[in-house]
């Protein structure tokens, strides 16, 4: 094998490192969270997802204006326009209390129980 | 660039460590006067310990600008004061990875010094970028957090001369935290090794690499402001191997966080050189490689 093909292959091997390091939910089916923001708060408050699952959260804004789902735990955030749904991917989780909230309205909390 | 030697005119500074030492005193006071924090939104820990950097990575999707300026002041006699200043774009692509990369400014006001020749100027610096992974998260139930990083850095103004060079700088670093108190009290740890090659026009190529750690405490005394304080370690070699030993420094002072709005912060710190020594100097503090005192001061907007 020349140099120059190990050099590529080394290139290509590299790439899909990154590239594998970038999405790491993988193709596992996901766990489904539904949560409804209405009047300025989440319902339910606390939501239950299985461990080691990638989550979808669906995030349905019934209020009249844009809400910002955001958690520093899950590290996503995602602005949801008024009367409208927002989906949040999140990647497999471990077991423990993951809390979320409206960056808009500091009184909108939540919580995403992994057990 | 590292310079030659300098005689000595003052002795080492405690006032660093009078100041950490105040500063967790107020925090603790401070702090138990405060509310109940279990009620407080979960903080991102990457900039909250000064020098050392936490491991946060952003939120995914999360965008952020930043002017970050790291003065360094004070060598062994005359004047000396150099500024380099990050204008840094930092995105989170995925809920693991986080990508930063900018321009440097860099500003050298020097006068009356043995060794490094009389400027004062204002340039261009070089340009970096920063790959940051996280392989350890923390949950509710794992209160360590742990995160790699890389950090190419080339620079055309030589940080402690302002002479034009060409340097060539791969810093890598652990950034691991620790919350010991529930939104309450953190603790930091990085691990540094920075292996640098510089050429110059009149003096060739040099190899050099530094390396240490820190250790940082920070203590959130409302749901917007953290104080703390932060020691520094450093080693210097003339070789990227750890073969050639110079000297070594032992830096210390307060930080500061404050989040202004719920998308913009700021973080401060200031670092004395409280011990030090040079390799073959019996003089004390190593001001050949390192300078009495380093400020740092950010300003960051999220979107």
């Amino acid at each position: 094998m020349s140099a120059a093909t190990m050099t590529m292959r080394t290139w290509i091997l590299a790439a899909v490192g990154a590239i594998a390091l970038l999405q790491p939910s993988w193709a596992e089916p996901a766990a489904e969270v539904r949560v409804t923001y209405s009047n300025g708060q989440f319902q339910p408050g606390v939501v239950n997802a299985p461990v080691d699952k990638p989550v979808v959260i669906h995030v349905r804004n019934l209020d009249a204006k844009a809400l910002e789902f955001e958690s520093t735990s899950l590290r996503v955030e995602k602005v949801v326009a008024a009367q409208s749904e927002g989906i949040v991917n999140v990647r497999a989780l471990k077991p423990g209390r993951y809390e979320f909230y409206d960056d808009f309205n500091d009184k909108a909390r939540g919580a995403l129980i992994v057990e | 660039m590292r310079p030659t030697r300098y005689p000595a005119t003052r002795s080492t500074p405690h006032a660093a460590l009078a100041i950490c030492a105040l500063t967790a005193l107020l925090g603790g006071t401070a702090a138990a006067r405060a509310e109940d924090p279990s009620s407080w939104r979960e903080i991102e820990t990457k900039y909250i310990f000064g020098f050392t950097t936490g491991s946060g990575i952003g939120l995914e999707g999360e965008k952020e600008v930043t002017v970050d300026t790291v003065g360094r002041f004070g060598k062994r006699d005359g004047h000396y004061a150099a500024t380099e200043t990050k204008y840094e774009f930092e995105f989170t692509p995925s809920q693991f990875v986080q990508i930063e990369f900018g321009a440097l400014g860099s500003t050298h006001n020097i006068g009356g010094m043995t060794d490094l020749d009389g400027r004062n100027q204002a340039a261009f610096g070089g340009g970096f970028a920063e790959f940051r992974y996280l392989a350890v998260e923390r949950t509710s139930n794992n209160p360590l957090s742990v995160t790699l990083a890389v950090e190419p850095t080339v620079r055309f103004i030589d940080e402690t001369s302002g002479a034009r060079v060409h340097n060539y700088e791969f810093e890598t670093t652990v950034n691991a935290d620790l919350e010991l108190l529930k939104n309450r009290l953190y603790a930091g740890v990085n691990l540094l090794y920075e292996p640098e090659v510089t050429k110059t026009a009149t003096e060739g190529t040099q190899r050099e690499a530094t390396f240490g750690g820190s250790a940082a405490l920070a203590v959130r005394l409302a749901p917007n402001l953290l104080i703390g304080g932060e020691v520094w370690y450093l080693r210097h070699y003339d070789s990227p191997t750890l073969s050639a030993f110079t000297g070594d420094t032992l830096m210390a002072g307060p930080t500061l966080y404050v989040k202004f709005t719920s998308k913009m912060f700021m973080t401060a710190a200031w670092n004395a050189q409280i011990w030090g020594r040079e390799v073959g100097n019996p003089l004390p503090l190593n001001l050949a490689e390192f300078q009495r005192h380093r400020a740092r001061l950010k300003f960051a907007y999220e979107f």
